[in-house]
């Protein structure tokens, strides 16, 4: 009996502890109330984590410069979980609940593609910074805006590399992971492949999270292809790269479509199988533009740790999220949505700038650039206006190394 | 040929880390008649332990089973005593709860390791985790080879221990019947927190020998438990024997898939033949071996 009261304190106690820090500052009057839905819990956590620090330290740094005209700027940060059901309540709950003036964040293609449509209808803006399947920004939809490039001119740069440097690649296979946003990419990577004149001789699909890569990686040996194109998020990058190394798999380049092989974390896991890999992505602190390399620096030393386009892409939306604010006539949605159309302003990320073309509207247009993972360091090798070192290519055999 | 035996290899060997997943909650279900849910979450927690052993001792993951079970067995203990055997007390409660007491328990272990460690992705790279031995063209890993052979250790140590000592054959008691196990003066409560305890020792040893090829965060518990679940159905309630065949038949299932059919379809074919096997063999493979 005395346990079980024991524990029912314990619990209560926890109860308690849960509903009051649920509840924080609901007390400031002036702030502007501002939504951001990113996974902070669940498989896709560690992408979330880093553009949650990034979305904080922006808000910091631009309410401690006043905010916007004298206001503060509020964060209501909701955890989508990875799923789109989770993120689909979130947004809900932002909307009607906190009456946030817009939106932000959207990180995973499969969860973002579910809130948009809750967003749209609502007739609340809605910056999205990450989510990249093609189809965010091809529905016609007024109040869905798109910083960062969608997956299929990812690899961008990849192209303009094949064209002058890899000319004597002829054939692809291509691998990605099997939701949203490896579909989407890898679709698309298809067709550029066969306008650049290519062959895709193989194209699978696999369930994120496999322990064993190998009976796929041993049927795209005996294919012995020249280019292997990944998209994959971080964990399954290391785990493809460990095991294609250990089967003594030899194309010519491996290249990861971003995502998982950008992180610092695919190095720390992979090891000496990240050796000579190629990513494409969409930022590096040397990209050429104002505070890019600042923001890299202020993020190690504030948080200790290294960030990449992810941060950079959840930084600079917060930046033009507090410019539309200070634009905007008032304070109602449609206004919002207006000063956001206007957007012209430079970020870390680069210029923004929302314009429509082909089917997509709202879509900020951007370069993109091919890294390497050169002596354990992640370089910039493509285009060489902005490379920090030379390319290296074809890749050296696995045993020769 | 190659592609067909490299993937006979690997779904073999993957199969017996699967077993010894699937044994512990086997040998959990067989005695409780309880699903415990938070059986990927234990192995979390194994996983957890070796990753720290490794990581500040330098300890190999190896190595590292002697403390990984142990301390599993007495979290597993402590579950059972202080969390699972109350709930059975309570007329009011039925005892399905136990069920959902195991769905909260795992919830707050993975919290409490998001809580330490945060959401980061940790592995373990030992001077073998990449290495591989070739037989003519078929590549092993020397990591997964050596997991197989513990794992197939285990199963022989668990066959003997409730085969032949005394304690091994109470369990078993309590798993046919256990009003006539308490008449013959088996002390069935301990017997259950003897056996959570062991099953999870059991998930720990798989999650310990999993760590120098995979990887490690607090969400990886779910899909094991599934898998755990698949492995138990196929195999025969409380069956040791037929976890291990039950891995094995998920493992090279999957593996088969993986080549030929898609790996895109990996969670779907293990699933289908777990309904095949409820509608065709129900009770698993143990119908077959009886034992």
């Amino acid at each position: 009996m005395k346990k079980s009261k024991v524990l029912v304190g314990l619990f209560l106690a926890i109860a308690v502890f849960f509903t009051f820090s649920g509840c924080g500052d609901n007390g400031e009057k002036d702030s502007i109330k501002v939504g951001i839905v990113l996974p902070l819990t669940g498989k896709l956590a560690k992408f979330g984590e880093i553009e949650n620090k990034s979305f904080l330290m922006a808000v910091d740094e631009i309410n401690a410069a006043g905010g916007v005209n004298g206001k503060q700027i509020e964060l209501i940060i909701e955890d989508t979980t990875g799923k789109p059901d989770v993120g689909r309540s979130a947004i809900e709950k932002l909307i009607t609940q906190d009456k946030v003036v817009m939106l932000g964040g959207g990180y995973s293609s499969s969860v973002t593609w579910a809130t948009i449509a809750v967003a749209q209808q609502n007739k609340t803006p809605f910056l999205v910074n990450t989510g990249s399947a093609d189809k965010i920004t091809e529905q016609g939809w007024n109040y869905i805006f798109r910083l960062n490039p969608p997956v299929s001119e990812y690899p961008g740069a990849f192209e303009s590399f094949l064209k002058t440097v890899g000319t004597d690649v002829k054939t692809v296979v291509i691998l990605h992971e099997n939701s949203l946003f490896g579909q989407s990419g890898s679709k698309k990577f298809a067709k550029q492949c066969e306008a650049l004149g290519l062959k895709v001789i193989m194209k699978e699909g696999y369930e994120a999270g496999a322990i064993d890569f190998r009976p796929l990686l041993v049927n795209v040996k005996s294919k012995k292809p020249d280019v292997i194109y990944m998209i994959s998020y971080i964990m399954d990058a290391s785990l493809l790269m460990r095991q294609s190394k250990q089967l003594n798999m030899n194309p010519k380049l491996f290249v990861g479509g971003a995502a998982g092989f950008t992180l610092p974390e695919f190095y720390k896991n992979a090891g000496t199988a990240s050796e000579y890999v190629y990513s494409a992505t969409l930022w590096t602190p040397s990209v050429p533009y104002p505070g890019a390399r600042e923001y890299y620096d202020k993020f190690v030393k504030k948080y200790n740790t290294p960030t990449e386009y992810h941060g950079a892409e959840a930084y600079s939306a917060m930046y033009v999220i507090a410019d539309v604010l200070k634009r905007t006539k008032s304070m109602s949605r449609d206004d919002i949505r207006n000063a956001l159309a206007e957007t012209n302003m430079m970020t870390a990320f680069g210029p923004v700038k929302f314009i429509s073309y082909d089917k997509k509207v709202n879509q900020n247009k951007l370069p993109t650039f091919l890294v390497q993972w050169i002596d354990g360091k992640l370089e910039t090798v493509w285009p060489k206006e902005v490379a920090t070192k030379g390319y290296v290519y074809p890749a050296p055999k696995w045993n020769k190394r | 040929m190659e592609v067909f035996l490299q993937t006979l290899v690997a779904g073999i060997l993957k199969g017996g880390l699967y077993g010894l997943i699937g044994m512990g909650m086997s040998l959990i279900m067989g005695v409780m008649g309880i699903i415990n849910l938070a059986h990927g979450q234990l192995m979390m927690v194994g996983m957890y332990i070796t990753f720290l052993l490794s990581h500040y001792l330098g300890i190999d993951p190896y190595l590292s089973l002697f403390v990984s079970m142990p301390a599993l067995f007495l979290l597993g203990v402590a579950i059972q005593k202080y969390t699972l055997n109350p709930l059975m007390e309570v007329d009011s409660i039925l005892p399905e709860n136990q069920v959902l007491m195991t769905v909260g328990i795992g919830m707050v272990l993975t919290e409490i390791t998001r809580f330490i460690f945060s959401s980061d992705y940790k592995s373990v790279q030992t001077s073998y985790s990449n290495a591989t031995f070739f037989l003519g063209e078929i590549s092993f890993s020397i990591a997964l080879v050596i997991a197989f052979f513990i794992a197939i250790l285990f199963t022989l140590f668990m066959f003997w221990f409730l085969l032949k000592t005394d304690v091994g054959r109470s369990i078993r008691a309590t798993a046919q019947d256990k009003d006539a196990a308490l008449l013959m003066g088996v002390n069935s409560k301990r017997i259950t927190i003897i056996t959570f305890g062991l099953g999870s020792a059991l998930v720990a040893a798989a999650g310990t020998l999993l760590m120098p090829i995979y990887y490690l965060f607090p969400d990886i518990g779910g899909p094991f438990t599934r898998k755990a679940f698949v492995i138990t159905i196929l195999g025969g309630l409380g069956s040791t024997v037929g976890a291990i065949f039950g891995g094995i038949t998920l493992g090279l299932a999957e593996a088969f898939g993986a080549t030929y059919i898609g790996m895109a379809y990996d969670d779907m074919i293990g699933l289908i033949i777990f309904i095949l096997v409820l509608l065709f063999l129900p009770g698993g493979f143990k119908r077959l071996t009886k034992i």
